[in-house]
């Protein structure tokens, strides 16, 4: 019985090893793209452009969903998008948005000043909506007409236009029937964005079609998008490799060759640095951290070059004194990256620094405090992130070099960002928050507003650094519109990180993108930078959405 | 009678076991430093403004109270088979996401130690049964040295070679993305072309251990004096081999094929990662990764459940396997 049993088991392995053969791989038809942007093993259907980005299928909040202006980091302007124009009254208090004329929702309603207002009310009446927290500065939303809608401000607050521009709205026509906005899955989208259709949902694939009412005539010229489940890095990098991906957003190692040598003529990548800064956070309510020679000196002992070639492939290069990455390219004064110098390479001065906080080298080559402990530091940072596991490495033989005993400390990540938020640290690697100027960059590093007594959890500055003229500094960057005025206290905020050392910068973020022309073309590159590349950028994305064309014949 | 006195008694020692796995899956989630909404924050990685924590905590309603209010609204809700909502796939009430993948999971990695433990436990009977044979000479050893290659390594190995360079086997997931799920031909034979890759390396990774532990029992079976008797009284050699060796030498096998048909339920994590299969694995990393207490609660439950079922199936199958279980002194 049982080798009966035995047979026919191998006769059905035998049988089904052979209709595996025969497979041949189907090429989706002509303006079907295929992209991935999350990564996931299986999809759950959502698309409530409300909840935080990645809680909800892509490109909810930025591709069926739109805001009313577009905020392009590689220009550095607004592009107006579900309104035309806005601007502030005279003493900031006011802010007046043109909603766009013609604008119609996928169902054919015709979208209005309404809508915007509505949306905004959701957010006042459910917390949880409201990701910005727009209303610890605004009270008051009114829709004037049907195409303008007004911003009553609290105080004055230029910086929170981003917060107002990028929010997608919603059509208070669908969303008034919806008890509980927040838990809502929002299954069938009625939007404005250039794909609004579900064509299909399955757990491990779904498609979306175009707005049959898109307001922008003729766009988007792709006709169906489509998202695989890929649930990480490898399966997205053998998708690429093998073709099958038009775009993507994924970190793929030794892309020259891996990639691009695959198929020079159509794949392609641009990986500009604009993803954020790598810092090594010094915890600054700690003894000797809290001495800015020793930063300093830790600063000037690390070999940056080192980092990016080896824990980076590469990719990046590293940070300068200001600590802005290339998303703040045009707000960076070349002056003060000239005049400090402590990001720069430079041992002996750092040997030199240490010496003058007191911290002298003994017999053993360990260096020990005026009360005669060595000087020990730990580096915290987080299991099975390689690169920056490998950075912290790096930084740890440095520290070494100049007589620290440093070590390392890996944590999960969730108990690293604990770590991390309480202040329970020597220095720690961590990345920046982002905004549309340095406001946020700096507000978040050099604010008293975000700082919080160690101990606390703080959601930002968890070196805790705050300093009365960065204060003054972004106050009065919150009262401002004229942009020479922004850009003179961007300069000043940049001399205050550079003259204070809060933070030791280390390298910029790459925002991953990768391409394939061979089905689609208008990618934004290097030579054509009108968006970023990467999908990951929303609502930037929506600029490349709707700017990629199909190509009319395979070449 | 007693028989059945003995499968009560196990019976009783699982749900007080059950009790316990509930409660350890209550306390051991919040012993994790941080909480949901912190951890959803952390991975926007600096691309939400610290405002939005606020939102987060607001919109995930993390109950505030004292500890064992919270333990005994958890009991309750269990007892109506209510998990809550999970925070990794926000608002999807957690039974529905647990739905999505364990269909596909039982599938595969089920399918997968049924015919890896059937293989390893026959192949292991043979191998002693016909010592010094090729059976015996090739098969252990080759079987352990697949087994000893890490499991991520070969699985990606064989989706290298036979989904990529030689495109006989699909790249990814459980049927092919252009057909929709029904029972039509068309569909049932693309869940098994994508299911025999994974199936096949589970099977080369496990295969080498049923067969292993079976030969050695079945070899100490084999030099038992009842099976010499057996043979001296003129039995003919396929009811000696079955009635008298496999039938002993089965018992270890049973007791491991049990745990491994509880375990199925966790999902072969590893093979849902490198084939891109929808299954439950991937599901539970999601959970950890983002503290989604309810969803952890939800598939550890299920887990335990499982593990907890099967072992009471097996002390079941060893009344019969081994009539002396359950029946006087010691059991």
């Amino acid at each position: 019985m049982i080798r009966r049993f035995f047979f026919s088991v191998a006769w059905v392995a035998l049988l089904l090893s052979m209709c595996a053969c025969g497979q041949t791989r189907r090429e989706p038809p002509p303006g079907v793209m295929t992209l991935v942007k999350e990564q996931q093993a299986s999809w759950v259907r959502n698309f409530n452009p409300l909840l935080a980005p990645d809680l909800v299928r892509y490109p909810t909040t930025g591709g069926i969903y739109e805001p009313m202006f577009i905020y392009n980091a590689m220009s550095g302007e607004y592009v107006p998008w579900l309104a035309t124009a806005y601007r502030f009254s005279e003493d900031k208090l006011t802010l007046h948005f043109d909603v766009r004329q013609n604008v119609r929702w996928s169902d054919g309603k015709a979208m209005t000043a309404g809508d915007v207002r509505f949306t905004f009310e959701l957010l006042r009446k459910h917390k949880a909506l409201d990701l910005n927290g727009v209303w610890r500065f605004i009270h008051e939303v009114e829709a004037t007409d049907d195409h303008s809608v007004v911003f009553r401000f609290s105080r004055p607050y230029v910086p929170g236009l981003i917060f107002l521009a990028h929010q997608p709205i919603v059509p208070a026509h669908v969303w008034r029937d919806i008890t509980d906005p927040v838990s809502f899955a929002n299954p069938t989208p009625v939007a404005t964005g250039p794909f609004t259709e579900v064509l299909s949902f399955k757990n491990q694939i779904y498609e979306l079609g175009k707005n049959p009412h898109y307001w922008q005539p003729g766009k988007p010229a792709i006709k169906v998008l489509r998202f695989p489940a890929y649930p990480s890095n490898d399966q997205v990098n053998l998708a690429l490799m093998h073709g099958e991906l038009d775009w993507a957003g994924s970190f793929v190692p030794a892309i020259e060759r891996i990639f691009v040598g695959r198929n020079p003529k159509h794949h392609g990548y641009w990986f500009p640095l604009v993803a954020g800064t790598v810092m090594l956070y010094p915890n600054l309510t700690k003894a000797p951290l809290d001495d800015i020679r020793v930063r300093k000196a830790i600063s000037m002992a690390i070999d940056r070059e080192r980092i990016v070639k080896v824990a980076m492939y590469g990719y990046t290069r590293p940070a300068d004194v200001t600590g802005l990455h290339d998303g703040y390219k045009l707000w960076r004064d070349e002056a003060i990256v000239k005049k400090y110098r402590w990001t720069t390479y430079d041992r002996p001065r750092a040997e030199a620094l240490l010496d003058e906080a007191g911290f002298v080298k003994g017999a053993d080559g360990q260096r020990r405090g005026p009360n005669g402990k060595v000087l020990e530091l730990e580096i915290g940072t987080v299991t099975g992130w390689s690169d920056w596991v490998r950075a912290a490495q790096i930084i740890s033989r440095s520290l070494q070099a100049i007589g620290i005993d440093a070590s390392i400390s890996t944590y999960a990540f969730s108990a690293w960002f604990d770590r991390l938020q309480r202040a329970e640290f020597d220095l720690s690697l961590g990345w920046t928050v982002e905004g549309a100027s340095p406001y946020a960059f700096y507000r978040n590093l050099m604010g008293s507003g975000t700082r919080k007594p160690a101990g606390e959890a703080a959601a930002s500055n968890w070196h805790r650094f705050s300093s009365v003229r960065a204060d003054e500094l972004l106050e009065s960057f919150e009262r401002t519109t004229d942009a020479a005025e922004q850009k003179r206290m961007a300069s000043e905020l940049q001399a205050v990180f550079a003259r204070e050392v809060p933070a030791i910068p280390l390298f910029l973020s790459p925002a991953w993108g990768e391409y394939n022309t061979k089905r689609f073309t208008g990618f934004p590159t290097k030579d054509d930078p009108y968006a970023k590349l990467s999908p990951n950028q929303i609502p930037e994305n929506l600029l490349v959405l709707t700017r990629l064309q199909p190509r009319r014949s395979t070449p | 009678m007693s028989a059945w006195r003995y499968a009560l008694r196990r019976l009783g020692f699982y749900l007080i076991a059950a009790w316990a796995a509930l409660t350890l899956n209550f306390f051991i989630p919040r012993m994790m430093p941080g909480d949901p909404a912190t951890s959803m924050f952390a991975r926007f990685k600096g691309k939400l403004q610290p405002e939005a924590l606020d939102a987060l905590r607001e919109a995930f309603g993390l109950v505030e109270g004292p500890l064992w209010e919270q333990y005994l609204m958890y009991l309750k809700h269990v007892a109506q088979g209510e998990f809550g909502i999970s925070v990794a796939y926000f608002p999807a009430p957690v039974e529905s996401v647990i739905l999505t993948g364990m269909g596909w999971t039982l599938l595969l990695a089920g399918m997968a130690v049924v015919i890896s433990f059937t293989l390893g436990t026959v192949l292991g009977a043979l191998a002693a049964w016909k010592r010094r044979t090729w059976i015996d000479g090739i098969l252990p050893p080759a079987f352990v040295l697949l087994g000893a290659f890490p499991y991520f390594w070969l699985a990606m190995v064989a989706l290298y070679v036979f989904g990529f360079v030689l495109g006989v086997a699909p790249l990814r997931h459980a049927y092919d993305d252009t057909l929709d799920p029904g029972f039509t031909w068309a569909f049932i034979s693309s869940v098994v072309q994508h299911a025999i890759l994974p199936a096949l390396t589970i099977v080369a990774a496990t295969v080498g251990g049923w067969l292993l532990s079976m030969r050695n029992t079945m070899i100490g079976v084999l030099g038992e004096d009842y099976v010499t008797v057996a043979q001296a009284k003129g039995l003919s050699r396929a009811r000696v081999f079955f009635r008298y060796a496999v039938r002993n030498a089965l018992l270890p096998n049973v007791t491991g094929f049990g745990m491994a048909l509880g375990f199925v339920i966790s999902g072969s994590l590893l093979t849902e990662i490198v084939f891109s299969y929808p299954g439950q694995g991937y599901l539970l990393i999601q959970a950890v990764r983002t503290q989604d207490y309810p969803l952890m609660q939800g598939l550890f439950l299920m887990i335990t459940l499982a593990v907890l079922a099967a072992n009471w199936f097996v002390d079941l199958a060893y009344m019969w396997l081994d009539p002396r279980t359950g029946s006087e002194v010691g059991a």
